[in-house]
């Protein structure tokens, strides 16, 4: 029926806008509604297979290019960078560059509007949503990216560089709609210089974590701080723990939001673990209602020993960070009975890079993700931003690095192919926003370890198979 | 009683002779009944009085904090006083240019707002023709609902008015100021109606007999007539566009980089806290809120009599 | 003259009535037609979908405890702000003991309006950013610095305000009466002046005290303009987004936590319209308020209305 009472509908608009229009001395409303699909995509998009081997999407250089960077954790320098290496590759090309914290208030406009930017680096607390974008088709589909020759070595095709596991986040339904350029690791973070004033091990188990904060406590420093205004970062530690105990499958099940998996006594043994630190009083006074940078910045000042975060850290806090703070990495602890190694570790692609689909100039969008990957622009972006790229072996010995970065590199050589990536906080907005807040209740012991897997589970229910 | 027999003394400003009887009197009235409620009225007042200015002078004096003062406890005093977090807050915030956005947009919105809302205002009032009714009821109606449920039809409205010229469209100040012009049309207008019609007809009639046009008689006769009653909207619309936050944010974004940044003070400064949130930079933040604040507190106590009266003829109507 | 009025009418009209028909009146309509309409937001495509963007609402919880908060502002927001600003109206011009020249306020008048109505001046944007460093959850907040200092507070157990349940609400209604009260205060103020002083002279000679002359003379001969002043207050305690969406968590997608429990309409129809992406059902609670509101200014219109005292 859907259709001829839309068409109906369409007529009255359609008479109304005419109204309108008149009024308004030109400009359609109905071309309003129809933005995206009249007027910008037809004549500049990429052509498939439109291209050369050098030039496989057809990039003209006369094209402006429009690039849009979340300047968060680790600026926006360093897209300037590429910038320049995209205008030296094609000379004359205009290239319009804005860094925001505000993705999606500045660009939501411009998608809904047809007119979207050619590249975007997506991320920050108010990104698009992915699984919203490639739902509405509004996102250029990777593939042609990925099976295209590679710029430093044309051998290679763009997938071949990438490290294992990159493309997972930005994969719905086995289609690539995102380039995750960074790649993070989670875990656990602390300042080397305090543990070894104060003869602090680095725990290694979860129950040598929970002792050694109760030594902490004693010594007058808070043990635990998180990001409570934000709680996807206690996340980390409570899916990671969560994961480790349970194993590979039950990840899995856990990340396509499968009901039944929060009944595992795995998830019941992850959580009550990391309740513990609420049980026995170990947070940091008030974190449970601190932004990510009140709550860090206390870290840095040595009010708390431990929090959670992803490796984009060292570089947020760089301006506050004191220069002999030695900042360090720890995979969470390990629980007794875990079915993943204790070295196991979250780690995967962050920074997700989008090339609009109604872009004005696709190619360069998809051409700017290509040049991203070249070991010079790997290069620069350790050295502008202080971490490691997707790109395998992407830094030279030139590139001296920080120590938390030195810190999870090395964790992350050690925990070799034993890594997971959730990608639930991508493509499940709604679970990952209801997980959100039965955490904040249970950081703020408003709730207990059954009551919070009762939430979640309710929230996995909630989410309809795609 | 006594309170019979100085009564017909008691009607104020009289001058008489009496005053002198009058006051020890009153005095001794309220004394006794009063004392206690004074001291807890006068209490009340000064209580509300800090807890107005404490805020505003702690943010103050956070602008010249540093960041582990500012982490530390809200009592701590800043260690020493430099203005660098100004500079930062005033050139990579932005802020100075977002000051200047803002007056444009107002200027601009405001001269609008009371030319057309005022000549909108005197034809409803004055005179008779068939629809007046509806279209003053219409005007109204947009009164009663806040603007974010307009707000998506209205971006698109705007970015429409954008593909006739770029002037009018999104990040666009003449686009903004006729938005905000639209959205203060409802209570000008109604204001200015009730007030049109309580002025004199006869001055009116007089300019018109000696052929005055109708045009003419409105700006030259009436308006000045309508002036007490302009201040007072006016006042109105400058507090109201002033605080608008959805509006701009709406439709004042920058589109790409080739696109200056035309953000209104209010969104700057919520930019800026986001900004300052991943650079770790409070006390730039709080500089900011200086900034932001300062200039119209002055503008405010400069012409707090003229604010205070405009609203006192406004609720007089 | 007759035959030059209605070019006239039409010339004066024709701008105002084209800006607001095309800027306010169009988009107000055209909401209704994207609630019928399961529109995402990100894209231009729609399809027809009937009612059942509001058949949904019916059965949203968050939906509905959005709508109580809003309830519970337009009931607390104007009884609080025109309470307090009455009384410190009444404090200020009539409150004071009697001096040379009849009724008068208290000392420093002057000083206290001017001071009280500061915050209308603070764009409301300041005041987010403000009072999310007033509120914050440790020794750093004014206000817990404030308590700590007092011995009213453990340091080592800090409020957390806005990321408490319990007292998020409240702080938002708070922030939402400090910045308030001062232009109301005003308001009543010059009312409050254009009453003859004669008026109470006589009715304190008649013995009456500050309260009775309160209840019994200042309200009722201010009650149009309490009446306009609950009006203004009802349309901000419709909206209440600004300060909800900035300085609630989560942080980011418009606030309204922690769990929903400070979730205006304003917050959950913007995090439907843009994270979520459901236009077409956040039009649909666009046209939902819309008749809440239309109702509610009917009713309060109705009830509030009284005989006018002539003076």
């Amino acid at each position: 029926m859907g259709s001829a009472i839309e068409y109906n509908r369409r007529d009255i608009f359609k008479r109304a806008a005419a109204i309108t229009v008149l009024a308004a001395g030109g400009g359609s409303l109905l071309a309003a509604c129809a933005g995206g699909t009249g007027s910008s995509s037809d004549s500049k998009s990429a052509s498939p297979g439109g291209g050369s081997a050098s030039n496989p999407f057809g990039v003209k250089a006369s094209d402006p290019l429009d690039v849009v960077i979340f300047k968060g954790g680790y600026g926006d320098d360093y897209a300037k960078d590429f910038e320049a290496i995209y205008t030296k590759d094609y000379a004359g090309a205009k290239i319009s560059h804005l860094g925001t914290t505000d993705i999606a208030g500045k660009l939501q406009p411009r998608f809904n509007a047809g007119s979207p930017p050619d590249v975007v680096d997506n991320s920050g607390a108010s990104q698009l949503k992915l699984d919203v974008l490639a739902k509405n088709n509004q996102l250029t589909e990777l593939t042609p990216l990925l099976d295209a020759p590679y710029l430093d070595d044309p051998t290679k095709k763009v997938r071949d560089v990438l490290l294992p596991g990159t493309l997972d986040a930005g994969t719905i339904d086995g289609k690539v709609w995102s380039l995750n350029y960074v790649y993070t690791v989670f875990g656990l973070w602390y300042s080397n210089k305090l543990f070894q004033e104060k003869g602090w091990t680095p725990p290694k188990t979860w129950d040598d974590f929970i002792t050694l904060c109760g030594t902490i406590k004693a010594a007058g420093i808070a043990p635990f701080a998180h990001q409570g205004k934000y709680p996807y970062y206690a996340n980390y530690t409570i899916m990671d723990l969560i994961a480790k105990q349970g194993g590979t499958e039950l990840f899995k099940r856990l990340d396509a939001c499968d009901p039944t998996a929060w009944d595992d006594p795995a998830v019941k043994a992850g959580i009550s673990a990391f309740y513990e630190i609420m049980d026995k009083d170990y947070l940091l006074p008030g974190t449970n209602g601190m932004t990510h940078t009140e709550s860090q910045t206390a870290w840095c000042q040595g009010k708390a020993a431990f929090i959670p975060s992803g490796s984009w850290l060292e570089n947020e806090m760089i301006k506050i960070t004191p220069a002999d703070f030695d900042m360090a990495f720890l995979p969470v602890p390990a629980l007794a009975g875990d079915k993943m190694g204790p070295t196991t570790l979250r780690a995967g692609a962050g920074e997700p890079f989008i090339v609009p689909k109604q872009a004005k100039n696709n190619a360069g969008g998809l051409e700017f993700l290509r040049i991203m990957l070249t070991k010079e622009a790997s290069g620069k972006f350790a050295a502008a931003a202080n971490s490691l790229t997707v790109l395998k072996d992407g830094v030279g010995a030139d590139v001296v690095l920080k120590p938390g970065t030195k810190s999870s590199s090395a964790a992350l050589t050690a925990a070799g192919t034993n890594t997971f990536y959730y990608t639930y906080p991508d493509v499940q907005t709604e679970f990952d926003t209801a997980l959100q807040a039965a955490t904040a209740d249970l950081c703020a012991k408003r709730i207990g370890p059954d009551q919070w897997i009762a939430q979640a589970k309710a929230a996995a229910s909630k989410v309809k198979p795609a | 009683m006594s309170t019979k027999v100085d009564k017909t003394s008691t009607i104020p400003a009289q001058g008489s002779p009496t005053a002198p009887v009058r006051r020890p009197l009153k005095e001794e009235r309220f004394a006794d009944r009063g004392g206690v409620i004074n001291v807890f009225s006068h209490g009340f007042l000064a209580v509300w009085a800090i807890m107005i200015i404490l805020p505003l002078v702690w943010v103050v004096l956070g602008s010249f904090k540093d960041n582990a003062e500012i982490g530390g406890s809200a009592w701590s005093w800043p260690s020493h006083w430099s203005f660098s977090a100004f500079g930062r807050a005033w050139s990579k915030g932005g802020i100075g240019g977002y000051f200047t956005n803002t007056l444009i947009v107002l200027a601009g919105s405001l001269t609008l707002t009371m030319l057309l809302g005022a000549m909108a205002a005197y034809v409803l009032a004055r005179y008779e023709f068939r629809g007046n009714r509806i279209i003053f009821y219409m005007f109204v109606a947009g009164a009663m609902f806040p603007v974010y449920l307009a707000l998506v039809p209205l971006f698109f409205m705007v970015k429409n008015l954008g593909s006739i010229s770029p002037l009018l469209g999104l990040n666009s100040y003449l686009g903004l100021i006729l938005v905000y012009v639209a959205y203060s049309l409802p209570f000008t207008v109604f204001f200015l109606h009730s007030f049109f019609r309580t002025l004199p007809t006869a001055v009116h009639e007089a300019a018109m007999m000696d052929g005055c046009s109708h045009a003419r008689a409105f700006f030259q006769v009436m308006l000045p007539m309508a002036k007490s009653g302009l201040i007072s909207v006016g006042i109105f619309n400058v507090l109201g566009q002033w605080n608008q936050y959805l509006l701009p944010v709406t439709l004042m974004q920058q589109q790409g980089g080739s696109d200056p940044d035309r953000s209104m003070l209010a969104q700057g400064l919520v930019n800026l806290a986001s900004t300052s949130g991943y650079a770790s930079d409070f006390p730039g933040l709080f500089a900011g809120m200086t900034i932001a604040m300062l200039p119209v507190l002055v503008v405010y106590l400069s012409f707090q009599k003229q604010v205070q009266s405009g609203l006192t003829s406004a609720t007089l109507k | 003259m007759r035959h030059r009025k209605y070019p006239f009418i039409v010339g004066f009209l024709f701008l105002p009535v084209l800006l607001y028909t095309v800027l306010v009146i169009w988009p107000y309509i055209q909401t209704f037609g994207y609630s019928l309409t399961d529109w995402s937001g990100v894209s231009p495509s729609m399809n027809f979908v009937g009612f059942k963007n509001y058949t949904a609402l019916l059965h949203d919880d968050i939906f509905m405890t959005a709508l109580g908060h809003n309830l519970l502002l337009i009931v607390l927001l104007p009884v609080v702000t025109i309470v307090l600003a009455l009384f410190f109206a009444f404090m200020l011009n009539v409150g004071g003991r009697g001096g040379t020249g009849g009724i008068q306020g208290v000392r420093g008048a002057g000083f206290y309006k001017v001071v009280f109505f500061f915050p209308q001046v603070l764009s409301v944007a300041i005041l987010a950013v403000l009072f999310e460093a007033v509120y914050r959850s440790d020794g750093g907040g004014l206000l817990n610095g404030v308590l700590i200092k007092l011995g009213l507070e453990n340091a080592q157990q800090p409020i957390l305000w806005l990321s408490d349940p319990d007292l998020v609400f409240w702080c938002i209604l708070a922030v939402l009466i400090w910045s308030g009260v001062g232009f109301y205060l005003v308001m009543f103020s010059a009312a409050m002046q254009s009453i003859p002083k004669d008026i109470y002279e006589a009715a304190l000679l008649d013995g009456s005290g500050r309260g009775q002359t309160f209840f019994k003379i200042t309200i009722p001969l201010l009650w149009d303009t309490i009446q306009t002043a609950w009006v203004y207050l009802a349309i901000a305690a419709m909206d209440a987004f600004a300060l909800v969406s900035t300085m609630t968590p989560p942080a980011g997608i418009y606030g309204g936590g922690p769990n929903h429990r400070s979730e205006v309409l304003a917050t959950y129809l913007m995090r439907n319209f843009l994270p979520f992406g459901k236009a077409g059902y956040a039009c649909a609670m666009g046209v939902v308020i819309f008749f809440i509101t239309l109702i509610l200014s009917v009713v309060s219109l109705r009830v509030t209305r009284r005989e006018r005292i002539e003076y």
